[in-house]
Protein backbone atom coordinates (compact mmCIF):
# COMPACT_ATOMS: atom_id res chain seq x y z
CA UNK A 1 0.00 0.00 0.00
CA UNK A 2 1.47 3.56 -1.22
CA UNK A 3 1.32 6.59 0.60
CA UNK A 4 -1.12 8.35 -2.34
CA UNK A 5 -3.67 5.59 -4.05
CA UNK A 6 -3.63 6.78 -7.52
CA UNK A 7 -6.64 5.13 -8.54
CA UNK A 8 -8.47 6.68 -5.50
CA UNK A 9 -11.07 8.81 -7.74
CA UNK A 10 -13.69 8.12 -10.30
CA UNK A 11 -14.82 10.18 -12.76
CA UNK A 12 -17.89 10.97 -11.41
CA UNK A 13 -15.87 11.60 -8.06
CA UNK A 14 -13.79 13.92 -9.86
CA UNK A 15 -16.80 16.18 -11.11
CA UNK A 16 -18.13 16.63 -7.82
CA UNK A 17 -14.47 17.66 -6.72
CA UNK A 18 -14.44 20.34 -9.52
CA UNK A 19 -17.69 21.41 -8.41
CA UNK A 20 -17.39 21.79 -4.86
CA UNK A 21 -13.59 23.32 -6.15
CA UNK A 22 -15.58 26.52 -7.37
CA UNK A 23 -15.64 27.92 -3.71
CA UNK A 24 -13.56 28.47 -1.11
CA UNK A 25 -11.44 25.63 -0.30
CA UNK A 26 -9.61 25.19 3.51
CA UNK A 27 -5.71 25.91 3.15
CA UNK A 28 -5.02 23.88 5.81
CA UNK A 29 -7.18 20.69 7.11
CA UNK A 30 -6.67 18.99 9.86
CA UNK A 31 -7.80 15.37 10.47
CA UNK A 32 -8.12 13.39 14.42
CA UNK A 33 -8.43 9.98 12.99
CA UNK A 34 -10.41 8.07 14.98
CA UNK A 35 -11.93 4.83 14.84
CA UNK A 36 -9.62 2.30 13.63
CA UNK A 37 -10.01 -0.21 16.91
CA UNK A 38 -13.68 0.36 16.88
CA UNK A 39 -13.82 -0.96 13.01
CA UNK A 40 -11.73 -3.75 13.92
CA UNK A 41 -13.65 -4.44 16.46
CA UNK A 42 -17.37 -4.58 14.46
CA UNK A 43 -15.37 -6.81 11.73
CA UNK A 44 -14.16 -9.23 13.87
CA UNK A 45 -10.72 -8.32 12.96
CA UNK A 46 -7.35 -7.95 14.62
CA UNK A 47 -6.15 -4.31 15.43
CA UNK A 48 -3.83 -4.59 13.82
CA UNK A 49 -5.89 -5.26 10.90
CA UNK A 50 -7.75 -1.55 11.92
CA UNK A 51 -4.55 0.42 12.05
CA UNK A 52 -3.03 -0.44 8.78
CA UNK A 53 -6.88 0.06 7.32
CA UNK A 54 -6.77 3.43 8.63
CA UNK A 55 -3.73 3.75 6.82
CA UNK A 56 -4.81 3.15 3.56
CA UNK A 57 -7.73 5.69 4.36
CA UNK A 58 -5.10 7.94 5.06
CA UNK A 59 -3.47 7.27 1.23
CA UNK A 60 -6.76 7.72 -0.42
CA UNK A 61 -7.57 10.92 1.68
CA UNK A 62 -4.18 12.61 0.19
CA UNK A 63 -5.30 11.89 -3.26
CA UNK A 64 -8.50 13.31 -2.70
CA UNK A 65 -7.02 16.21 -1.10
CA UNK A 66 -4.56 16.97 -4.15
CA UNK A 67 -7.37 16.70 -6.38
CA UNK A 68 -9.58 19.55 -4.24
CA UNK A 69 -6.23 21.69 -4.11
CA UNK A 70 -5.86 21.48 -0.69
CA UNK A 71 -1.97 22.64 0.11
CA UNK A 72 -1.39 21.65 3.71
CA UNK A 73 -2.84 18.45 5.45
CA UNK A 74 -2.13 17.73 9.10
CA UNK A 75 -2.74 14.53 10.80
CA UNK A 76 -2.84 12.88 14.62
CA UNK A 77 -1.21 9.61 13.61
CA UNK A 78 -0.14 9.04 17.80
CA UNK A 79 -0.32 11.22 21.01
CA UNK A 80 2.48 10.53 23.61
CA UNK A 81 -0.74 9.56 25.88
CA UNK A 82 -0.98 6.67 23.10
CA UNK A 83 2.41 5.14 24.93
CA UNK A 84 0.29 3.95 27.57
CA UNK A 85 -1.69 1.25 25.28
CA UNK A 86 -0.55 -2.48 25.74
CA UNK A 87 2.75 -2.86 25.10
CA UNK A 88 1.85 -4.95 22.46
CA UNK A 89 -0.12 -2.70 20.61
CA UNK A 90 2.43 0.30 20.91
CA UNK A 91 4.69 -2.50 19.01
CA UNK A 92 2.58 -3.07 16.60
CA UNK A 93 1.88 0.46 15.89
CA UNK A 94 5.74 1.08 15.67
CA UNK A 95 5.92 -2.05 13.59
CA UNK A 96 3.53 0.12 10.93
CA UNK A 97 5.17 3.31 11.13
CA UNK A 98 8.58 1.32 9.96
CA UNK A 99 6.86 -0.42 7.53
CA UNK A 100 5.06 2.67 6.18
CA UNK A 101 8.15 4.81 6.21
CA UNK A 102 10.36 2.29 4.79
CA UNK A 103 8.01 2.47 1.54
CA UNK A 104 8.15 5.63 1.63
CA UNK A 105 11.84 6.03 1.11
CA UNK A 106 11.22 3.31 -0.91
CA UNK A 107 9.28 5.05 -3.90
CA UNK A 108 10.91 8.51 -2.56
CA UNK A 109 10.85 9.42 -5.94
CA UNK A 110 7.32 8.84 -6.55
CA UNK A 111 6.39 10.93 -3.67
CA UNK A 112 9.18 14.07 -5.33
CA UNK A 113 7.18 13.68 -8.51
CA UNK A 114 3.92 14.70 -6.01
CA UNK A 115 5.55 17.04 -4.68
CA UNK A 116 4.69 15.72 -1.25
CA UNK A 117 6.85 17.56 2.07
CA UNK A 118 6.51 15.46 4.53
CA UNK A 119 6.64 16.86 8.38
CA UNK A 120 6.09 14.60 11.74
CA UNK A 121 5.60 17.09 14.46
CA UNK A 122 6.24 15.56 17.82
CA UNK A 123 8.92 14.53 20.19
CA UNK A 124 10.78 12.49 18.57
CA UNK A 125 13.13 11.74 20.99
CA UNK A 126 10.92 9.46 22.54
CA UNK A 127 10.62 7.11 19.31
CA UNK A 128 12.89 4.37 18.85
CA UNK A 129 15.93 5.20 17.03
CA UNK A 130 15.53 3.46 13.92
CA UNK A 131 12.61 4.55 13.54
CA UNK A 132 13.82 8.36 14.16
CA UNK A 133 15.96 7.71 11.68
CA UNK A 134 13.59 6.58 9.71
CA UNK A 135 11.37 9.81 9.62
CA UNK A 136 14.50 11.99 9.64
CA UNK A 137 15.00 10.72 6.40
CA UNK A 138 11.93 11.04 4.67
CA UNK A 139 10.98 14.49 6.36
CA UNK A 140 15.04 15.36 4.96
CA UNK A 141 14.69 13.86 1.43
CA UNK A 142 11.20 15.75 0.62
CA UNK A 143 11.53 19.29 2.39
CA UNK A 144 11.90 21.22 -0.81
CA UNK A 145 8.48 19.69 -2.31
CA UNK A 146 6.05 22.28 -2.01
CA UNK A 147 2.72 21.29 -3.74
CA UNK A 148 1.08 19.33 -1.01
CA UNK A 149 2.59 19.89 2.52
CA UNK A 150 1.81 16.14 5.13
CA UNK A 151 2.36 17.26 8.35
CA UNK A 152 2.36 13.91 10.82
CA UNK A 153 1.75 14.39 14.61
CA UNK A 154 3.72 11.50 16.08
CA UNK A 155 4.58 11.95 19.64
CA UNK A 156 2.43 14.40 19.69
CA UNK A 157 0.33 16.34 22.35
CA UNK A 158 -0.50 20.02 21.79
CA UNK A 159 0.45 20.81 25.31
CA UNK A 160 4.05 19.31 24.31
CA UNK A 161 4.01 21.93 21.33
CA UNK A 162 3.45 24.63 23.21
CA UNK A 163 5.90 23.93 25.80
CA UNK A 164 8.75 22.88 23.28
CA UNK A 165 8.06 26.25 21.82
CA UNK A 166 8.20 28.26 24.65
CA UNK A 167 11.44 26.06 25.60
CA UNK A 168 12.87 27.67 22.16
CA UNK A 169 11.29 31.38 23.01
CA UNK A 170 13.12 31.34 26.74
CA UNK A 171 16.82 30.02 25.29
CA UNK A 172 16.13 32.67 21.85
CA UNK A 173 16.09 35.20 24.93
CA UNK A 174 18.95 33.86 26.58
CA UNK A 175 20.84 33.54 23.42
CA UNK A 176 20.59 37.32 23.04
CA UNK A 177 18.60 37.00 19.48
CA UNK A 178 15.52 38.02 20.89
CA UNK A 179 14.31 40.61 23.35
CA UNK A 180 11.89 39.88 25.74
CA UNK A 181 9.34 41.81 24.72
CA UNK A 182 9.08 40.29 20.97
CA UNK A 183 7.43 36.95 22.89
CA UNK A 184 3.79 37.57 21.16
CA UNK A 185 1.02 35.46 20.31
CA UNK A 186 1.97 35.68 16.72
CA UNK A 187 5.66 34.69 17.34
CA UNK A 188 4.65 31.55 19.38
CA UNK A 189 2.37 30.64 16.50
CA UNK A 190 5.34 30.95 14.43
CA UNK A 191 7.86 28.88 16.64
CA UNK A 192 5.62 25.54 17.15
CA UNK A 193 5.89 22.61 14.87
CA UNK A 194 2.39 22.78 13.10
CA UNK A 195 0.03 25.92 11.20
CA UNK A 196 -3.37 26.77 12.05
CA UNK A 197 -5.44 24.67 10.46
CA UNK A 198 -8.98 26.02 8.95
CA UNK A 199 -11.02 22.87 9.21
CA UNK A 200 -10.19 20.24 11.91
CA UNK A 201 -12.22 16.96 11.04
CA UNK A 202 -12.68 14.22 14.12
CA UNK A 203 -14.63 10.99 13.02
CA UNK A 204 -15.80 8.02 14.98
CA UNK A 205 -18.45 10.28 16.62
CA UNK A 206 -16.13 11.95 19.55
CA UNK A 207 -16.23 15.59 19.74
CA UNK A 208 -12.75 16.23 21.74
CA UNK A 209 -9.74 17.76 20.45
CA UNK A 210 -7.89 14.90 22.81
CA UNK A 211 -4.61 17.17 22.82
CA UNK A 212 -4.14 17.61 18.88
CA UNK A 213 -3.19 21.27 17.79
CA UNK A 214 -4.46 23.28 20.96
CA UNK A 215 -3.16 26.59 20.29
CA UNK A 216 -3.83 26.56 16.26
CA UNK A 217 -7.46 25.73 16.42
CA UNK A 218 -8.62 29.36 17.90
CA UNK A 219 -9.83 30.25 14.43
CA UNK A 220 -11.01 26.88 12.90
CA UNK A 221 -14.08 25.70 12.07
CA UNK A 222 -14.33 21.92 13.63
CA UNK A 223 -16.45 19.35 12.02
CA UNK A 224 -17.12 16.20 13.98
CA UNK A 225 -18.87 12.95 12.12
CA UNK A 226 -19.76 9.68 13.25
CA UNK A 227 -18.10 7.72 10.62
CA UNK A 228 -15.28 5.64 11.65
CA UNK A 229 -11.73 6.75 10.23
CA UNK A 230 -11.39 3.07 7.63
CA UNK A 231 -14.89 4.14 6.44
CA UNK A 232 -14.44 7.57 6.00
CA UNK A 233 -15.43 8.37 1.94
CA UNK A 234 -15.26 10.84 -0.08
CA UNK A 235 -18.86 11.97 0.40
CA UNK A 236 -17.59 12.42 3.97
CA UNK A 237 -14.36 15.15 3.07
CA UNK A 238 -16.73 17.07 0.36
CA UNK A 239 -19.78 17.50 3.18
CA UNK A 240 -17.03 18.51 5.56
CA UNK A 241 -16.03 20.74 3.05
CA UNK A 242 -19.87 22.27 2.41
CA UNK A 243 -19.41 22.66 5.77
CA UNK A 244 -16.51 24.52 5.93
CA UNK A 245 -17.80 27.19 3.19
CA UNK A 246 -21.05 27.76 4.97
CA UNK A 247 -19.32 28.79 8.32
CA UNK A 248 -15.79 29.83 7.78
CA UNK A 249 -14.58 32.52 9.27
CA UNK A 250 -12.76 35.36 6.71
CA UNK A 251 -9.59 34.37 6.48
CA UNK A 252 -6.63 36.54 7.67
CA UNK A 253 -3.37 36.85 6.48
CA UNK A 254 -0.99 39.06 8.13
CA UNK A 255 2.42 38.99 8.68
CA UNK A 256 3.79 41.29 10.59
CA UNK A 257 6.96 40.55 12.03
CA UNK A 258 10.09 42.32 12.47
CA UNK A 259 13.76 41.48 11.12
CA UNK A 260 14.98 40.25 14.41
CA UNK A 261 11.28 37.72 15.01
CA UNK A 262 12.09 36.56 10.98
CA UNK A 263 16.11 35.89 12.25
CA UNK A 264 15.37 34.20 14.66
CA UNK A 265 12.42 31.95 12.99
CA UNK A 266 15.08 30.96 10.28
CA UNK A 267 17.32 30.40 12.89
CA UNK A 268 15.04 28.02 14.71
CA UNK A 269 14.37 26.31 11.63
CA UNK A 270 17.36 25.12 10.82
CA UNK A 271 18.05 24.05 14.21
CA UNK A 272 15.21 21.99 13.66
CA UNK A 273 17.06 20.39 10.26
CA UNK A 274 20.15 20.20 11.97
CA UNK A 275 18.95 18.24 14.75
CA UNK A 276 17.21 15.75 12.12
CA UNK A 277 20.34 15.23 10.59
CA UNK A 278 21.99 14.48 14.20
CA UNK A 279 19.00 11.88 14.25
CA UNK A 280 19.94 10.47 10.87
CA UNK A 281 23.44 10.46 11.23
CA UNK A 282 23.21 8.90 14.80
CA UNK B 1 -16.42 28.93 -20.37
CA UNK B 2 -19.24 26.86 -20.62
CA UNK B 3 -17.83 24.07 -18.60
CA UNK B 4 -16.83 26.43 -16.03
CA UNK B 5 -20.45 28.07 -15.63
CA UNK B 6 -22.14 25.24 -15.15
CA UNK B 7 -19.75 24.43 -12.48
CA UNK B 8 -20.70 27.32 -10.76
CA UNK B 9 -23.97 26.73 -11.15
CA UNK B 10 -24.29 23.36 -9.74
CA UNK B 11 -22.03 24.79 -6.96
CA UNK B 12 -24.51 27.22 -6.31
CA UNK B 13 -27.17 24.78 -6.41
CA UNK B 14 -25.56 22.32 -4.02
CA UNK B 15 -25.83 24.67 -1.59
CA UNK B 16 -28.79 26.09 -2.23
CA UNK B 17 -29.76 22.58 -1.80
CA UNK B 18 -28.09 22.21 1.43
CA UNK B 19 -29.14 25.37 3.42
CA UNK B 20 -33.52 23.98 2.68
CA UNK B 21 -32.50 20.36 3.87
CA UNK B 22 -30.96 22.48 7.01
CA UNK B 23 -33.86 24.55 7.53
CA UNK B 24 -36.28 21.89 6.93
CA UNK B 25 -34.18 20.11 9.92
CA UNK B 26 -34.73 23.15 11.64
CA UNK B 27 -38.23 22.70 11.84
CA UNK B 28 -38.44 19.08 12.42
CA UNK B 29 -36.14 19.61 15.57
CA UNK B 30 -38.23 22.55 16.70
CA UNK B 31 -41.46 20.40 16.41
CA UNK B 32 -40.34 17.73 18.26
CA UNK B 33 -38.49 19.72 20.71
CA UNK B 34 -41.90 21.23 21.62
CA UNK B 35 -43.68 17.47 21.48
CA UNK B 36 -41.33 16.44 23.68
CA UNK B 37 -41.94 19.39 26.19
CA UNK B 38 -41.57 18.02 29.80
CA UNK B 39 -41.67 21.51 31.87
CA UNK B 40 -44.98 22.18 32.04
CA UNK B 41 -43.68 26.31 32.61
CA UNK B 42 -40.55 28.41 31.92
CA UNK B 43 -39.95 29.91 35.44
CA UNK B 44 -36.86 28.85 37.26
CA UNK B 45 -39.04 27.39 39.89
CA UNK B 46 -40.51 25.04 37.91
CA UNK B 47 -37.02 24.33 35.64
CA UNK B 48 -35.76 23.23 39.06
CA UNK B 49 -38.65 20.41 39.76
CA UNK B 50 -37.44 19.43 36.00
CA UNK B 51 -33.99 19.50 36.57
CA UNK B 52 -34.30 17.67 39.67
CA UNK B 53 -36.45 14.95 38.07
CA UNK B 54 -33.62 13.77 35.55
CA UNK B 55 -30.91 14.23 37.37
CA UNK B 56 -30.64 11.16 39.06
CA UNK B 57 -30.41 9.63 35.34
CA UNK B 58 -27.65 11.84 34.62
CA UNK B 59 -24.10 9.41 36.09
CA UNK B 60 -21.80 11.66 34.98
CA UNK B 61 -21.80 15.48 36.18
CA UNK B 62 -19.87 17.74 34.24
CA UNK B 63 -17.33 19.36 37.04
CA UNK B 64 -16.61 22.56 35.24
CA UNK B 65 -19.11 23.37 32.35
CA UNK B 66 -18.48 26.60 29.58
CA UNK B 67 -20.89 28.07 27.72
CA UNK B 68 -19.88 29.50 24.54
CA UNK B 69 -21.41 33.34 25.08
CA UNK B 70 -21.95 35.05 21.98
CA UNK B 71 -24.10 38.27 23.26
CA UNK B 72 -25.77 39.23 20.08
CA UNK B 73 -27.46 36.14 20.44
CA UNK B 74 -27.77 35.45 23.78
CA UNK B 75 -29.74 37.42 26.73
CA UNK B 76 -28.48 37.94 30.32
CA UNK B 77 -31.43 35.82 30.88
CA UNK B 78 -30.54 32.81 29.07
CA UNK B 79 -27.13 32.81 30.85
CA UNK B 80 -28.63 33.76 34.53
CA UNK B 81 -31.05 30.54 34.13
CA UNK B 82 -28.04 28.40 33.00
CA UNK B 83 -26.32 29.01 36.10
CA UNK B 84 -29.55 28.55 38.49
CA UNK B 85 -29.80 25.25 36.72
CA UNK B 86 -26.18 24.10 36.74
CA UNK B 87 -26.34 25.26 40.28
CA UNK B 88 -29.64 22.61 40.89
CA UNK B 89 -28.12 19.94 38.60
CA UNK B 90 -25.07 19.68 40.89
CA UNK B 91 -22.38 21.58 38.72
CA UNK B 92 -19.71 23.05 40.54
CA UNK B 93 -18.22 25.25 38.46
CA UNK B 94 -19.78 27.17 35.34
CA UNK B 95 -18.05 29.53 32.74
CA UNK B 96 -18.98 31.98 30.36
CA UNK B 97 -16.55 32.47 27.26
CA UNK B 98 -17.08 35.74 25.94
CA UNK B 99 -16.85 35.51 22.11
CA UNK B 100 -18.14 39.49 21.70
CA UNK B 101 -16.54 40.87 24.40
CA UNK B 102 -19.89 42.22 25.76
CA UNK B 103 -20.50 39.69 28.48
CA UNK B 104 -16.86 41.16 30.28
CA UNK B 105 -18.50 44.63 30.16
CA UNK B 106 -21.80 43.90 31.68
CA UNK B 107 -20.83 41.44 34.01
CA UNK B 108 -22.77 42.93 36.81
CA UNK B 109 -25.95 43.31 34.94
CA UNK B 110 -25.08 39.25 34.68
CA UNK B 111 -24.70 39.38 38.56
CA UNK B 112 -28.06 41.11 39.23
CA UNK B 113 -29.58 38.93 36.86
CA UNK B 114 -28.85 35.98 38.12
CA UNK B 115 -29.34 37.07 41.63
CA UNK B 116 -33.40 37.76 40.41
CA UNK B 117 -33.36 34.09 39.13
CA UNK B 118 -31.93 32.69 42.20
CA UNK B 119 -34.82 33.80 44.61
CA UNK B 120 -36.40 31.07 46.37
CA UNK B 121 -33.71 28.51 44.88
CA UNK B 122 -31.23 26.66 47.56
CA UNK B 123 -27.20 27.00 46.66
CA UNK B 124 -24.60 29.45 47.02
CA UNK B 125 -23.56 31.36 44.25
CA UNK B 126 -19.72 32.51 43.83
CA UNK B 127 -17.66 34.56 41.52
CA UNK B 128 -14.41 34.47 41.06
CA UNK B 129 -13.77 38.02 40.32
CA UNK B 130 -15.96 38.92 43.14
CA UNK B 131 -15.28 37.63 46.44
CA UNK B 132 -16.78 40.02 47.92
CA UNK B 133 -19.82 39.36 46.50
CA UNK B 134 -20.51 36.58 47.47
CA UNK B 135 -23.70 34.95 48.50
CA UNK B 136 -24.61 32.90 51.18
CA UNK B 137 -25.84 29.32 51.93
CA UNK B 138 -29.22 28.37 52.61
CA UNK B 139 -30.50 24.89 53.47
CA UNK B 140 -27.98 22.40 54.36
CA UNK B 141 -27.36 19.91 51.33
CA UNK B 142 -27.56 23.23 48.88
CA UNK B 143 -24.64 23.17 46.15
CA UNK B 144 -22.09 25.46 45.45
CA UNK B 145 -21.23 27.18 41.96
CA UNK B 146 -18.73 29.57 40.92
CA UNK B 147 -18.96 31.73 37.99
CA UNK B 148 -15.76 32.59 35.75
CA UNK B 149 -15.93 35.06 32.70
CA UNK B 150 -13.87 34.30 30.44
CA UNK B 151 -12.35 35.99 26.91
CA UNK B 152 -9.98 35.12 24.31
CA UNK B 153 -7.38 37.38 26.29
CA UNK B 154 -6.98 34.56 28.95
CA UNK B 155 -6.16 32.18 26.17
CA UNK B 156 -3.56 32.79 24.79
CA UNK B 157 -1.98 35.72 25.16
CA UNK B 158 -2.01 34.44 28.70
CA UNK B 159 0.26 32.18 27.80
CA UNK B 160 2.64 34.26 26.02
CA UNK B 161 2.64 36.20 29.53
CA UNK B 162 3.84 32.92 31.04
CA UNK B 163 6.62 32.35 28.61
CA UNK B 164 7.08 36.11 28.83
CA UNK B 165 8.02 35.99 32.13
CA UNK B 166 9.84 33.13 32.45
CA UNK B 167 12.50 34.21 30.00
CA UNK B 168 13.08 37.17 32.37
CA UNK B 169 13.23 35.09 35.25
CA UNK B 170 10.38 36.36 36.93
CA UNK B 171 9.46 32.88 37.95
CA UNK B 172 10.56 29.72 39.13
CA UNK B 173 10.59 26.55 36.93
CA UNK B 174 11.90 23.38 36.76
CA UNK B 175 13.39 22.23 33.47
CA UNK B 176 15.44 19.03 33.43
CA UNK B 177 16.16 18.63 29.80
CA UNK B 178 16.66 21.18 26.92
CA UNK B 179 12.48 21.27 26.40
CA UNK B 180 10.07 22.01 28.38
CA UNK B 181 7.80 18.83 29.36
CA UNK B 182 3.90 19.32 29.48
CA UNK B 183 4.02 18.87 33.12
CA UNK B 184 6.96 21.30 34.12
CA UNK B 185 5.18 23.98 31.45
CA UNK B 186 1.68 23.29 33.59
CA UNK B 187 3.30 23.57 36.74
CA UNK B 188 4.28 27.05 35.83
CA UNK B 189 0.84 28.06 33.72
CA UNK B 190 -1.04 27.38 36.47
CA UNK B 191 -0.41 30.36 38.29
CA UNK B 192 -1.84 32.80 36.19
CA UNK B 193 -5.39 30.92 36.22
CA UNK B 194 -7.63 30.36 39.44
CA UNK B 195 -7.40 27.07 40.73
CA UNK B 196 -10.66 25.52 38.80
CA UNK B 197 -10.45 21.87 36.92
CA UNK B 198 -10.04 21.87 33.30
CA UNK B 199 -13.55 22.33 31.20
CA UNK B 200 -15.17 19.25 31.22
CA UNK B 201 -17.90 20.21 28.59
CA UNK B 202 -18.32 23.04 26.28
CA UNK B 203 -21.86 23.92 25.31
CA UNK B 204 -22.07 25.95 21.96
CA UNK B 205 -25.31 26.88 20.30
CA UNK B 206 -25.66 27.12 16.60
CA UNK B 207 -24.54 25.11 13.74
CA UNK B 208 -20.74 25.52 13.67
CA UNK B 209 -18.70 24.35 16.17
CA UNK B 210 -15.35 26.35 16.75
CA UNK B 211 -13.33 27.65 19.88
CA UNK B 212 -13.13 31.06 19.47
CA UNK B 213 -9.60 31.16 21.75
CA UNK B 214 -11.19 29.74 24.22
CA UNK B 215 -8.10 28.80 27.26
CA UNK B 216 -6.35 26.41 24.38
CA UNK B 217 -4.18 25.08 27.43
CA UNK B 218 -7.34 24.10 29.52
CA UNK B 219 -9.69 22.12 26.48
CA UNK B 220 -7.21 19.03 25.27
CA UNK B 221 -10.09 16.87 26.86
CA UNK B 222 -13.44 19.00 26.88
CA UNK B 223 -16.34 17.50 24.91
CA UNK B 224 -18.14 20.00 22.58
CA UNK B 225 -21.54 19.73 22.86
CA UNK B 226 -24.22 21.49 20.57
CA UNK B 227 -27.04 22.96 23.07
CA UNK B 228 -29.42 23.64 20.23
CA UNK B 229 -28.83 23.91 16.54
CA UNK B 230 -30.67 27.56 16.50
CA UNK B 231 -29.43 30.05 19.34
CA UNK B 232 -31.60 29.25 21.70
CA UNK B 233 -31.18 28.48 25.42
CA UNK B 234 -34.09 26.56 27.14
CA UNK B 235 -34.11 24.13 29.81
CA UNK B 236 -34.94 21.28 27.19
CA UNK B 237 -32.16 21.78 25.29
CA UNK B 238 -29.80 21.93 28.52
CA UNK B 239 -30.79 19.26 30.22
CA UNK B 240 -30.50 16.79 26.30
CA UNK B 241 -26.85 18.41 26.21
CA UNK B 242 -26.50 17.14 29.74
CA UNK B 243 -27.86 13.73 28.26
CA UNK B 244 -25.71 13.93 25.56
CA UNK B 245 -22.24 14.16 27.53
CA UNK B 246 -23.08 11.37 29.72
CA UNK B 247 -23.08 8.94 26.93
CA UNK B 248 -19.55 10.33 25.58
CA UNK B 249 -17.29 7.46 27.17
CA UNK B 250 -13.76 8.99 27.48
CA UNK B 251 -10.69 6.89 26.99
CA UNK B 252 -7.94 9.09 26.93
CA UNK B 253 -4.87 7.78 24.72
CA UNK B 254 -6.04 3.87 25.97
Amino acid sequence: MSWIKEDAVSFFQLFCIKVIKTGRIPQHIAFIMDGNRRYAKKHHEDTAVGHSKGFEKLSETLKWCLDLGVPEVTVYAFSIENFKRSAEEVDALMDLARDKFQKLLNEIDVINEWGVRLYVSGRLSLLPVDLRKMVSHAMLATRHNNKLKLNIAYAYTGRDEISRAASYLVDGVNNKELIVEDIDEELISQSLDLGEPELLVRTSGEVRLSDFMLWQVTNSVLYFTDVLWPEFSIWNLLAAIIHFQRHAPPSKYEDSSSEEKKQFLAKLENRRWQQLELFLNC
Amino acid sequence: MLSRLLRQFLFTLVHLVVSVLVAVQNVYLRIRTQYNDFSGGEEAANDVEVILRHIPYIIKKPKHLVILTDMTQHTLKDLALVVIWSLVAGVPYISFHDVTGELKENETKLFLEVEKCKKGVPGCIKWSNRPNLNGYTNGIQAHTITINVFTASDGRPKIAECIRKIANNELNCKRKTNEFTAQEFDEVLRQFYPSIPDPDLVMYTGSSCRTYGLLPWQIRLSEFVQLSLDQCINIQCYIGALYKYNKCDQRFGK
